[in-house]
């Protein structure tokens, strides 16, 4: 059942974020996707392949295919062929590690390279000793594919995930990446506690007064590298965030970018959805545990339009942020907006609340807040 | 203007094309070849789906005015030319005979 006053919702979604197998090469110290990797089966070829004709007709524009590591599975082209023949454009989400020559001859084919939106990869450190804490024992492996990718002109995207080990580091992964590879930008984000960064929280996740660090470094590097770093989430995003919210509480003028004093962080839901890789069907890989359905069994469709959870989380924007427990007595409640349902969920397991590693409240509280960088 | 051999030029849609009709009155067109983008309102919509089949400008501007009220005479062949041209210039749509006189 819809919720009532539902929001107006496009009838299908445009994008699809599919984890193609739930094997991967390394055990990094913050995979979100860690534990959903243990115990559950890859699809078989034919079982994507004929969901993507399902996808098809449901006119999604493109496919964004993680895993695990994408580049693990034997007839990943094949795959890409089933994407290209109906008719949609992709994305590859990758450690890297695996990417040599001989891969890269095989998107020459057909529309392969044609339909590519970017191949991203993850760099973590300046150097081995770094980049492997995170990302045990890949730091040549990264970067050799990174190289090939950028010599050949593959579209590009870099992500760094901002964490205890790397955060004296930044400056050295910006130059290395945007002076001596010479990538156009690179995104960051942080390490979250969830999947094996929740095991490895004390280690890897950064406390309010490095977050606050986080930010410094960063606003140094975009005076560097105008506009060349960006950033969804983490440091980088949060200073925007908070910066808005201290000029609206002082001035009274609010963005126009996005609703200041509700539920209003997440617009995912409203545009995509994300499959497993035996094909269990989630609202986002942040909430892996709301399971949804299956593509073999269920409808995309259905579950899109009329299923209870996806029009929980699209109606959690109505929700004021003064009625969100542990919000209630805000000072901030009028201009914050929540942040990720997935992590609130995750901390919390109750995604109506908002996500405590984002909260301004106790940010400022530790660090004085972004007045003081 | 219309030219005598216009009407020997047929239009289809390009078979890779996406329509998405996420409103109800207008869609879109997404070309994945090039990552383009197209509004339609309700006329585009309309041309859009007759070119499932192949058809001329003739053809085109028949079926509109049997479907939608106070065709202008004279405005509509030229606006109908100039959206199926750009149409074909982005590659939406396509050619499928062109044979001269
Ligand atoms: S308590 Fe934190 S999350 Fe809640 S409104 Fe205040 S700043 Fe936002």
């Amino acid at each position: 059942m819809k919720a009532k006053n539902s929001f107006h919702i496009i009838p299908t979604p445009k994008s699809v974020s599919i984890s193609i197998t739930g094997k991967c090469n390394l055990k990094c110290k913050y995979c979100f996707y860690a534990n959903e990797m243990e115990g559950l089966k890859d699809l078989s070829t034919e079982q994507w392949l004929s969901f993507f004709k399902k996808l098809k007709d449901l006119n999604v524009m493109d496919v964004s295919l993680t895993g695990g590591e994408a580049f693990i599975r034997p007839d990943l082209f094949e795959l890409i062929d089933g994407i290209i023949s109906n008719n949609m454009r992709y994305n590859i989400l990758s450690n890297g590690t695996l990417i040599n020559e001989n891969i890269l001859k095989k998107f020459e084919n057909g529309k392969r390279r044609l339909r590519l939106d970017y191949i991203q990869i993850s760099i973590d450190g300046s150097c081995a000793e770094i980049h492997n804490k995170s990302r045990p024992n890949s730091f040549d492996r990264a970067i050799k594919g990174l190289k090939l990718l950028k010599e050949n002109n593959f579209p590009l995207a870099v992500r760094t995930t901002i964490n205890k080990h790397n955060l004296d580091d930044l400056e050295n992964i910006a130059k290395l990446l945007l002076e001596d590879i010479g990538v156009s930008s690179f995104g960051n984000n942080e390490s979250m506690p969830i999947g094996s960064g929740c095991r490895n929280e004390a280690s890897m996740s950064l406390t309010n007064k490095e977050k606050l660090e986080a930010m410094r470094i960063i606003e140094k590097l975009l005076k560097r590298y105008p506009g060349r770093l960006n950033a969804q989430a983490g440091p980088q995003a949060k200073l925007k965030m908070y910066a808005e919210m201290e000029h609206a509480k002082k001035t009274g003028e609010k963005p126009k970018t996005w609703q200041m004093g509700y539920l209003t962080a997440c617009g995912c839901v409203f545009s995509k959805i994300d499959i497993l890789h035996d094909g269990t069907i989630v609202p986002c890989c942040m909430l892996p545990g709301l399971k949804l359905g299956n593509i073999l069994t269920d409808s995309i469709k259905d579950i899109w339009q009329n299923n209870k959870i996806m029009w929980d989380i699209r109606n959690r924007r109505k929700i004021p942020m003064k009625e969100v427990p542990g919000c209630e007595n805000c000072e901030w409640n009028e201009y914050c907006n929540g942040s990720c349902p997935g992590m609130a969920h995750q901390l919390t397991g109750d995604f109506n609340r908002a996500n405590p590693e984002d909260c301004y409240r106790e940010f400022k509280k530790e660090t004085g807040g972004i007045d003081a960088l | 203007m219309r030219t005598k051999n216009e009407n020997l030029v047929e239009y289809i849609k390009n078979p890779d094309v996406v329509l998405r009709e996420e409103d109800i009155d207008g869609a879109l067109l997404f070309n994945p070849d090039t990552n383009q983008i197209k509004v339609l309102n309700t006329t585009g919509l309309f041309i859009w789906k007759l070119c499932e089949k192949k058809h001329n400008i003739g053809n085109i501007i028949k079926a509109l005015k049997n479907s939608f009220d106070q065709v202008p005479d004279d405005k509509a062949s030229e606006q109908v030319k100039s959206f199926i041209n750009e149409m074909k210039e982005s590659g939406f749509i396509g050619i499928i005979k062109d044979q001269k006189e």
